[in-house]
């Protein structure tokens, strides 16, 4: 009887692949049933530069290195795009922004210029368009749904959320967003990376058979940090050195290895049953997160993903994705392989003048999602990434929840968490919070 | 004369035709008609169905727009067959109750709970004017109940949180139910017995607690009679046999429980020359840590607890002894079938013959056993994926104990001697414990590996230690864990000493 059943399930999973595989280049397909496999050929137009159309305003929320040039990769997007707007939860941070915008002759009225815990609200009632949204990610999951109720389209940074009250909170906003019209892009590049479309497009539609398994990885040298200085509170003290607090920035797994996360859900087409995995903290010298994961996410029906992410120096150190399939595996990026390791197809890269190939792709993927962005918004094509971005996030908090805990960890133990990292307040000043390594399992008698 | 039919024909037609469009007309009109407010006030005469109306937010809102009563209370009309149906059914129940029922009796405030609310509002009701469950101003708690009923609409509903919104009577504000997981709590001390019934241990310490079932001594016959189907020839003869009052677990040792012991006992390891276990030290030192899984990676929990071996079971009871101030041991052979047939004298404690539960019958192999009965009562072969089951899932037997017959068997504390019954002195056997050495020890019960045949009460079985040491690799073999049995764990019973319970509680 059961056995009836899987193999009805499996011909109504394939018949809808092959189905999909019929609409390609037409259609969306989107996946109602989180068990199911879905085909994403929501592939977006990638064009070399943005139509032109409506002039569109942008506030930029998260001042940092990467919110700034997010802010540039934008203006370099099309015509008539404008910033006009900073927001940030330092003072300063504004400021370097600002004379930084200034040099790449960006002039942001210095009265649209706002910092503390709500700029963002006061950013949000300037006349705009569309909101960037790159502060660290505990915040995105509350900016992000005042952005929509202030009817603004949105492009932000991945990862979505830090924990799974703020997945869903974020997939519930995008929710609202789809009603709406509005549209969300959300910084997950390799989506809007050609070669990578180009290699998604080649195995879904059978290039390396039936989907076998997985791997991920992004195992790099330690990141940036800082010591606290002399005169921070404890609040300024942990966001300016965010990446290395969990309740900021939900530790590397989800903060980089997202990237790789959200790369082997898109081309298993589903998100993961269960995790199991460790991990641990060795070489790190501030914050509470781990150096390093190593998580077995469990797809079912035997489809295993092996998702590692490390930051310690002096280590095999690279990152990339592998998915393996019944003729033949693939890195993803750019190239088919047959089951003997054999070249069976690779990614024609645009040539230099000695008619070699650069190994680049034509527009940079950091521009190209906000060709997409603007483009979605002026043809009037809304497009919302935010859910399968906190879909991938959440994958992620899985993976390390099972690391923190030493247990398996299932989807619904996610959808049901009620797990917020962080203050209930945000206020400048000192914060009652302790900060344990986690420890997984208990501790055996002596 | 052929026209004139003709002629009558089209005005039968004609007359026809018109009759039936004044009837769908008149229809149409009755059910609008049927279906307006005034209508429904002119029954629904309950004094507060119209005024918590007014004051709810489907009439008092910013919008301007007022529902109707059958906006909620009927299906939607697109489903015309169902709302045709409903509507007929609340017309006649309404009616029928409005003539024969006094007002004033009936309960109105047991109305307005979700459970009840289902009679009378209907979901799609809700849906077809709200398509959007996601507006731009719903605010956290709103997105969080939505995405949880759209993961399971069976289980959530509209109205679990948004009750009052068709009737408002000033009650809370919306809410979803919280789930509050408290924290575990230790027990500092073990259950304080004062007579001789049913109570539920506790382990100090941890948050493990177990129930304990008093068995009330008596006689019975221990054994299987010769005729009785698939019958061994140790289970016999017969023998009337008398036990004593005692207290039994309801359930086998789970891995809670176990692990209770081996976290407070549990040694670094084989240290050089282990010496023999000396059972007069005060300290009792348990297991050691064990290779691989033992629970085969079933899960742990409530199972029972399983791959200890005999010794490790029986130092477990000296360690819950000495924890809890009692007298906790294995049971003996006669006590374990005293308890398992609970009053019964048959081949198993329910209804059946093992030869209905069998499959090797003609008719079996044909059709299937009828295994309703055994189902309820036992985890075995047939219900079990070759796994063990949680404690709980089974009924009782008439003693309140469960599992007795199935998901693992169970170590007595007497050795094993197929011949034991037969040895025994004339008459009535009072509290009998086997003979008096041995090398292996009765096991009684079935598991989840067997078939019906081996479920019965009067099944004798044995500990086979070389068998299940078969891949220890080890020199010397663990005395702890076994490595190739994982159907056998046990049940605790505790000794009732009657009159040191009246000297405890005379001291109080």
């Amino acid at each position: 009887m059961e056995k009836n059943q899987l193999s009805r399930r499996n011909f109504l999973e394939r018949s809808a692949l092959i189905g999909a595989a019929g609409l390609a280049g037409i259609s969306a397909l989107n996946s109602c049933s989180k068990k199911s496999k879905s085909v994403d050929y929501a592939f977006p137009p990638l064009l070399d530069k943005a139509p032109d159309g409506v002039k569109i305003r942008a506030g930029l929320v998260g001042c940092g290195n990467r919110g700034t040039g997010a802010a540039l990769n934008f203006l370099a997007a099309g015509n008539d795009l404008e910033l006009v707007a900073l927001a940030d939860v330092f003072e300063d941070k504004v400021w370097d922004c600002h004379s930084k915008l200034e040099k790449q002759k960006v002039e942001v009225p210095k009265g649209n210029c706002f910092w503390g815990f709500d700029a963002y609200k006061k950013l949000l009632d300037v006349d705009l368009d569309l909101v960037i949204l790159a502060t660290p990610p505990h915040f995105r999951a509350e900016q992000f749904d005042a952005a929509i109720q202030a009817k603004k389209n949105v492009f932000m940074e991945k990862p979505a959320t830090v924990d799974p009250v703020g997945a869903r909170r974020i997939i519930a906003t995008s929710k609202k967003a789809e009603s709406m019209g509005l549209t969300v892009i959300t910084g997950t590049q390799r989506r809007h990376q050609r070669d990578y479309l180009e290699t998604y497009r080649q195995v879904a539609s059978g290039a390396i058979g039936e989907i076998t398994s997985a791997k991920a990885w992004w195992l790099q040298s330690h990141v940036w940090f800082r010591t606290r200085e002399e005169g921070w509170s404890d609040m300024e003290y942990m966001i300016r050195n965010w990446n290395n607090f969990c309740w900021l920035c939900g530790d590397h797994i989800l903060d980089t290895h997202v990237h790789n996360i959200d790369v082997v859900n898109w081309f298993i087409g589903k998100h993961p049953e269960n995790a199991i995995g460790f991990g641990g903290r060795v070489r790190r010298l501030t914050g509470d997160q781990y150096d390093f994961f190593s998580i077995d996410f469990d797809y079912g029906n035997g489809v295993c993903s092996h998702s590692m992410s490390r930051q310690i120096d002096g280590c095999a150190n690279t990152l990339g994705e592998m998915v393996m399939g019944t003729d033949g595996y693939t890195n993803c990026k750019n190239t088919i392989f047959n089951p003997d390791g054999t070249v069976k197809w690779q990614y024609g890269y645009p040539k230099n003048k000695d008619g070699k190939s650069t190994g680049i792709v034509e527009v940079s993927p950091y521009v190209q999602e906000h060709i997409d962005l603007v483009t979605a918004i002026r043809t009037n094509k809304p497009v919302v990434e935010a859910e399968r971005t906190a879909i991938s996030t959440l994958t992620a908090i899985m993976g390390r929840t099972a690391a923190y805990t030493g247990q398996k960890v299932t989807w619904e133990d996610m959808m049901n968490s009620t797990e917020r990292l962080g203050p209930e307040v945000y206020e400048m000043g000192p914060v009652d919070m302790e900060f344990p390594v986690p420890l997984p399992g208990t501790q055996h008698k002596a | 004369m052929a026209e004139k039919i003709k002629r009558k024909h089209y005005l039968i037609f004609i007359v026809g035709g018109l009759s039936v469009i004044l009837f769908l007309a008149l229809s149409k009109k009755t059910i609008e008609y049927t279906s307006t407010d005034e209508f429904c006030a002119a029954c629904h005469v309950h004094p507060h169905a119209e005024a918590t109306f007014m004051l709810s937010a489907h009439n008092s809102n910013r919008t301007g727009v007022s529902a109707k009563c059958v906006d909620c209370h009927l299906p939607p009309e697109e489903q015309t067959a169902y709302f045709l149906t409903r509507k007929a059914y609340h017309g006649f129940h309404d009616l029928y109750v409005f003539m024969t029922k006094d007002m004033d009796e009936i309960d109105w405030e047991a109305k307005r709970t979700v459970e009840a609310s289902k009679r009378f509002v209907y979901e799609d009701g809700c849906k077809k004017c709200h398509t959007n469950l996601f507006p731009a101003g719903l605010d956290e708690l709103g997105a969080e109940s939505h995405l949880k009923y759209l993961r399971d609409p069976e289980n959530n509903s509209c109205v679990k949180c948004h009750l009052e919104v068709g009737h408002y009577r000033g009650e809370k504000k919306l809410a979803m139910e919280e789930t509050k997981v408290s924290p575990e709590e230790l027990f500092d001390s073990p259950a304080v017995v004062a007579g001789f019934e049913d109570y539920a241990e506790q382990i100090p310490g941890t948050s493990v607690s177990f129930k304990m079932k008093a068995v009330d001594g008596g006689q019975f016959k221990m054994g299987s009679p010769a005729d009785e189907p698939y019958r061994n020839s140790d289970e016999g003869p017969v023998r009337e046999v008398e036990v004593n009052s005692f207290w039994m677990a309801e359930v086998e040792v789970t891995w809670n429980e176990y692990l209770a012991f081996f976290n407070a006992t549990s040694s670094q390891g084989r240290k050089e020359a282990e010496a023999e276990q000396d059972e007069d030290v005060d300290g009792i030192s348990g297991a050691t840590p064990p290779w691989g899984a033992p629970d085969q990676g079933w899960g742990m929990g409530t199972r029972p607890a399983i791959t200890m071996t005999h010794h490790a079971a029986q130092t477990y009871c000296r360690w819950l002894s000495s924890v809890t101030g009692k007298e906790y041991r294995l049971p003996t052979e006669a006590e374990w079938e005293y308890a398992a047939r609970g009053g019964t004298s048959g081949a198993y404690f329910f209804d059946g013959s093992p030869k209905d539960f069998e499959k090797d019958g003609i008719w079996n192999k044909l059709f299937g056993p009828d295994t309703a009965v055994i189902n309820t009562y036992v985890v075995y072969q047939e219900n079990s994926p070759y796994r063990t089951q949680p404690a709980l899932v089974v009924e009782s037997n008439p003693f309140g104990l469960k599992n007795m017959l199935g998901n693992v068997a169970e170590f007595c504390l007497d050795y094993y001697d197929p011949q034991v019954y037969g040895k025994y002195p004339k008459g009535v056997v009072r509290n009998p414990r086997g003979p008096r050495n041995g090398m292996e020890h009765v096991v009684r019960g079935g598991s989840f590996k067997n078939t019906a045949k081996d479920l019965r009460v009067a099944r004798r079985d044995f500990t086979r230690t070389q068998q299940w040491l078969e891949t220890d690799p080890q020199i010397p073999k663990s005395i702890w864990w076994y490595s190739d049995c994982n159907h056998v764990g046990f049940r605790v019973i505790c000794e009732y000493h009657p009159e040191e319970l009246k000297s405890e509680t005379t001291k109080k």
